[in-house]
């Protein structure tokens, strides 16, 4: 692909000027422009020779009226026949609306007709829209799939000569921006070739995103050099909460304005309460309400305060005015993401950006550092575009069916198959075709598929591939009152009658799922740790976590920061660990140390790589060992939740003896009973029409539910996505790879302070390969809480009731000493009258004879003979022969379980 | 005299004087009340009935007993039902002469079924073992018996250390208690009658056995004697006594 790099000349500046429309150019004068960015310079004139063009530019460098006054351009030289002619695509309404306000004062001066259409807009609005549609519509891809639903507005589609899609590095990588991929080629069947703009931050590969907005037609990349304008300084913040917050408290005092960007709400929520007091700080993230937000962004703007806490929400080209300074609180894990933030700052054409990171711990400085690094040698992450994800061409077939009532199955393939996420798809849309008509979405005839009445109502509910989390009341029935909500995957992953979980810190146990409420009571122990996931966690890369591994192995700190008190840190914390004799875990050493919960394992991989790892190497230890294990992990550790018997040796033996080609399969095989794949398979089922959006989750056995999706294209779809998105099995198996070939190596210890920093983000378990085990617990439990009788056979004059756990070893009678003890079942006790009897019937001859067998077994095999003979229907012919397999463990107690089974299918029932 | 825990069914198998099948709780025609509450699958009848006539073919009883709620839907039989019920019901016939308990949800069955096929919703008693769905009080004269009942869908959630590692269907044992309901019409007689809960046959049911316990939702379930109730895999494993599942969550 051809790439335009025009060096900044000064005579040049104005020269894509004379090519635009006159009015244009009068009304960039009114405007006050006194000359074009880099970024317009060099893309204006690719735009107006007709071009698709990927711009890559920074914030703020005007990238919008790159691709806008050209357009505008065309716009007013040629007259319009109706119907809209520009789209301009946003992911978020919050830039729409902003686009619109910075865009109306043109659009009013050139006479061109402009509008915004999404999910906020007035039916009075879209009614207006549909009989006489603005010249530039501004929506999000959402709406443009609601374009095509309606009679008349697919008639405005026609006219369509540009789409210019705007922060299309964050669609790409989305199932959101998949789903636009097709709906741009659904649009080419109605406008025939328009023209394709993508306006993007700076990525890793922006030829991919050319294919991902192109499809197969040309495309000219726009590179705006940004990073070298880009200032990053990391500083130490302390590693208390406490500490973080006043080393920030100084920062803020300075003239002019801040962002602060925090990476969770959690984290901006308590710095604000921290900082609130100052009065010159306000907080920003989703979760507020839409109007508390755009108050803060006004106020900011205004400059009636100076400092913004914010999430993700500002990362996108929402105008907030001047920023002069940006602070990242904690790693921005991501370089993209950093430079992206520290854009932010500066935001004036050719202005630099400054922008400090904070840091927050001995790995979170590593990382600064190395994502510092990066972010100044222009080594960014690359977007991954999902291709072939079946659930979006499911929801794509339904809407086309939708669209044109009834439909060849080829031309639906022409048309997606046109997009770069589907250009391979081969069968999947057979498969997909047959799945979605299992759940009523279409019906197919032959070679046709044919809408149903369910389609139409289904996509007005699915118009986004963003999967909206409801949250589910959660009521305690003992109080009577509500005490929060819980995330829908959370309940149908989890959640069960009878589970115990934590919310508000409180243990909870479930009494009831019905109405779409859970009712709860206070539980008072918990069994094992319940999962949580962080939707907005930001995982760090492999290549980050591997070069903060490689700062442990050189201690080149100061290679990376000139920051006297971050080195000082960073020196004095490896210090300690080698003064506590740790051994250090780096990019080439793994270490693994005991804790009283499990066992830590040090591997610096990256979160995605790591959750591979982990769940690998559970499933292995869940399967030797029999127990469920649980996992915690972050980019450096995974704490694998174990019993107190399994150690550190037992989880290196299991990494040395992995063979890397195994561990797709396992992984697989790992994930089906995990509540993480099961709200994956939920949200996939979702989108395939199995499920409503607001099903009841009541009187259902989700689980079996589950299985019905077994083999089907939903499934594959689930195990795509979560191995590609949620893991990266390939770099944690070519980590194996390194350990069998010696180039990692592994190092037992104790509890370290690297591998004891905070274990926070994702947590599930692995339930072991069988239920056995937990159905022999549960019956060796129930044995030894039985009560017992034990008489002595010898004097016969001692009896003692007692339960089989406080059986010692070796019964013995305390008045005479003899070892020949007899183990009754209560109910049993009054046989031992008979064996003190001078005169016995013949009958109770054979009782006695009965009860020296019985107490000879136990004179021979001790507590182990109690046991067995408190099992149900276990006489003592039965538990001799039970003793005599000398089963142990697990395997003595399935004899017993054996031998039980058989008693009550053959005595139990029929007295 | 012989019973047998059938775990692909489940069934059980009652050898007396007869050999006797007993499965409860089909919920044909369900996937309809399914999409009723945003679930969206095909009908899995034929699969369902396919496990049916399989389970009746390797067993070869000599006469099947459906302890009820053979159908889903109340109070009306919708078309999905109207459409499969007829030849499910004579796919059953032609393998084996079977007997119905009614269940709350087989309102309007009779219009399927044959004369003879159908007994009392109070219980019945064949080859002397009561049989009833559940949702009722049971007849006085199954007192005294072992009684297998349906309806309740009995279901057990097991916990290991870390979590919770099993939930399956299970079979609940307990003695009727000699104050419950059923008592006044005892008249005197002093047996113990056992009641067995049935899990369901349908693939997605189940509700925890302590919930059964703890909120019992039927005359029957309201009336055993909670604290000596057993717990049975389908495969027949005694798991023990309900209480010993109790502590396993609550300890």
């Amino acid at each position: 692909m051809a790439r335009i790099l025009v060096p900044f000349l000064l005579w040049r500046m104005m020269l894509p000027l004379d090519r635009l429309d006159e009015r244009v150019r009068s009304c960039i004068a009114r405007r006050g422009f006194t000359g074009l960015s880099d970024a317009q310079v060099q893309a204006i004139p690719p735009v107006l020779d007709g071009h698709n063009i990927i711009l890559i530019a920074p914030t703020g460098t005007g990238k919008t009226e790159s691709a806008l006054l050209p357009v505008f351009s065309a716009l007013v030289s040629s007259p319009s026949k109706g119907g809209i002619r520009a789209l301009y695509i946003t992911p978020l309404r919050a830039l729409n609306r902003d686009i619109l306000a910075r865009m109306e004062w043109w659009c009013r001066e050139l006479s061109l007709t402009i509008g915004v259409r999404h999910g906020d807009t007035s039916a009075s609005e879209r009614r207006r829209q549909a009989l006489s549609p603005p010249d530039l519509l501004i929506t999000t891809p959402e709406t443009v799939q609601a374009l095509f639903m309606g009679k008349r507005l697919r008639r405005h589609l026609a006219g369509i000569r540009y789409v210019i899609v705007d922060e299309i590095h964050e669609l790409a990588g989305s199932k959101r921006g998949a789903q636009l991929a097709v709906a741009l080629e659904r649009l080419h069947v109605y406008a025939g070739d328009f023209q394709r703009l993508g306006l993007s931050a700076t990525i890793g590969n922006p030829d991919e995103i050319g294919r991902f907005l192109c499809g197969t037609r040309p495309f000219t990349v726009v590179q705006v050099p940004g990073a070298k304008d880009l200032e990053i300084a990391v500083k130490f913040g302390g590693e208390s909460f406490k500490q973080q917050v006043e080393t920030l408290y100084p920062m803020l005092g300075r003239k002019g304005s801040t962002l602060v960007f925090v990476n969770t709400r959690v984290t901006a929520e308590a710095l604000g309460h921290e900082l609130y007091e100052r009065g010159d700080v306000e907080v920003h993230h989703g979760s507020l309400s839409r109007e508390v937000r755009i108050d803060a962004e006004e106020r900011f703007k205004r400059g009636e305060i100076n400092t913004l806490i914010c999430t993700s929400s500002m990362e996108l080209g929402i105008d907030i005015g001047r920023v002069d300074h940006v602070i990242q609180f904690g790693s921005p894990r991501e370089v993209a993401r950093l430079i992206q933030r520290v854009g932010r700052a500066g935001h004036k054409l050719r202005a630099v950006s400054r922008g400090t990171i904070l840091a927050t711990g001995f790995s979170d400085l590593l990382e600064s550092l190395v994502i510092a690094r990066r972010a100044r040698a222009n080594e960014i992450e690359k977007v991954t575009v999902h291709r072939n994800a079946a659930d979006v061409l499911a929801n794509q077939v339904a809407a086309i069916a939708v669209e044109y009532g009834e439909i060849e199955r080829d031309q639906v393939h022409t048309i997606v198959e046109r997009s770069y996420v589907f250009f391979d798809c081969g069968t999947l849309l057979d498969d997909v075709c047959r799945q979605v008509e299992e759940h009523r979405l279409i019906r197919l005839d032959g070679s046709r598929i044919i809408t149903t009445a369910r389609a139409r109502k289904y996509l007005s509910a699915n118009l986004s591939m963003i999967h909206d989390e409801r949250k589910v009341p959660v009521f305690d029935m003992v109080s009577r009152r509500t005490v929060g909500t819980l995330d829908e995957s959370f309940v149908v992953g989890w959640v069960h009658t009878g589970a115990v979980f934590v919310t508000k810190g409180q243990l909870w146990r479930v009494i009831e799922i019905a109405d779409g409420k859970l009712t709860v009571e206070p539980a008072r122990k918990v069994q094992g740790e319940i999962p949580s996931w962080e939707g907005e966690q930001i995982p760090v890369p492999y290549s980050i976590a591997r070069e903060a591994g490689s700062i442990r192995r050189n201690r080149v700190v100061k290679n990376y920061s000139h920051e006297p008190e971050s080195i000082r840190y960073a020196v004095t914390f490896l210090e300690e660990m080698d003064k506590n004799r740790s051994p250090v875990p780096t990019d080439q050493l793994i270490t693994l140390e005991n804790t009283d919960e499990g066992v830590v394992c040090n591997v610096c991989a990256g979160h995605k790589a790591n959750e591979a790892l982990g769940r690998v190497i559970s499933i292995l230890m869940s399967a030797k060992f029999g127990t469920t294990v649980g996992i915690e992990l972050d980019a450096y550790r995974i704490l694998l939740r174990l019993p107190s018997h399994i150690r550190a040796s037992d989880v290196r033996d299991a990494l040395v003896t992995l063979d890397p080609a195994h561990m797709p399969g396992i992984l697989r095989l790992a994930l089906k009973r995990t509540a993480l794949f099961k709200w994956k398979l939920v949200q996939v089922a979702k989108k395939f029409g199995a499920i409503d959006p607001d099903a009841d989750f009541e009187k259902i056995s989700i689980q079996r539910l589950l299985d019905f999706f077994d083999g089907t294209v939903v499934q594959q779809e689930a195990y795509r996505e979560l191995l590609s998105d949620y893991m990266d099995i390939d770099t944690a198996a070519a980590i194996v790879h390194l350990i069998n070939t010696g180039e990692i190596s592994i190092a037992i210890g104790r509890l370290s302070i690297i591998g004891a920093e905070g274990l926070l983000s994702s947590r599930d378990e692995i339930p072991p390969p069988t239920a056995d085990q937990a159905v022999i617990s549960a019956i060796r439990r129930r044995l030894e809480s039985d009560h017992v009788v034990l008489c002595c056979m010898n004097c016969r004059d001692w009896k003692s009731r007692t339960v089989v756990s406080r059986v010692p070893e070796t019964p013995q009678c305390p008045k005479c000493r003899a070892r020949l003890i007899a183990a009754l079942k209560p109910w049993e006790e009054q046989l031992y009258v008979i064996a003190t009897k001078k005169k016995k019937s013949k009958e109770e001859r054979a009782t006695e004879v009965r009860l020296l067998k019985n107490a000879n077994i136990v004179l021979s095999s001790g507590k182990k003979a109690v046991v067995t003979l408190a099992a149900r229907g276990v006489g003592p012919e039965n538990a001799s022969r039970i003793l005599g397999t000398l089963a142990d463990g697990d395997m003595f107690y399935r004899e017993i379980l054996k031998a039980e089974r058989n008693y009550i299918q053959t005595h139990r029932f029929w007295q | 005299m012989n019973l047998q825990f059938i775990s692909k069914g489940p069934a059980l198998l009652i050898q007396n004087r007869q050999k006797i099948l007993v499965i409860a709780d089909l919920h044909f025609g369900i996937e309809s009340d399914l999409a009723l509450h945003g679930w969206h699958f095909a009908s899995r009848s034929a699969e369902r009935l396919e496990r049916l006539c399989a389970c009746i073919t390797t067993n070869s009883p000599d006469l099947l007993i459906l302890l009820g709620d053979v159908k889903h839907n109340i109070p009306k039989t919708t078309r999905q039902e109207y459409r499969e019920i007829p030849d499910l019901i004579s796919a059953i016939r032609d393998l084996v002469p079977f007997r119905i308990l009614p269940g709350n949800h087989d309102i309007g069955i009779g219009r399927f079924l044959q004369e003879g096929e159908l007994l009392p919703k109070w219980g019945a008693i064949v080859d002397g073992v009561g049989f009833i769905h559940g949702h009722t009080t049971p007849a006085p004269d199954l007192l005294g018996h072992l009684i297998i009942a349906g309806h309740h869908h009995p279901m057990v959630c097991l916990h290991d250390e870390v979590g919770c590692a099993l939930r399956a269907p299970a079979y609940l044992l307990a003695e009727l208690d000699e104050i419950g309901p059923c008592r006044k019409k005892q008249g005197g007689a002093r047996k113990t009658t056992r009641v067995l809960f049935m899990p369901a046959f349908y693939e997605c049911a189940g509700f925890d056995v302590l919930q059964i316990i703890k909120r019992p939702f039927s005359p029957l379930s309201r009336s055993i004697r909670t604290y000596d109730a057993e717990v049975f895999l389908t495969d027949g494993t005694y798991l023990g006594p309900v209480s010993s599942l109790e502590d396993d969550v609550a300890a």
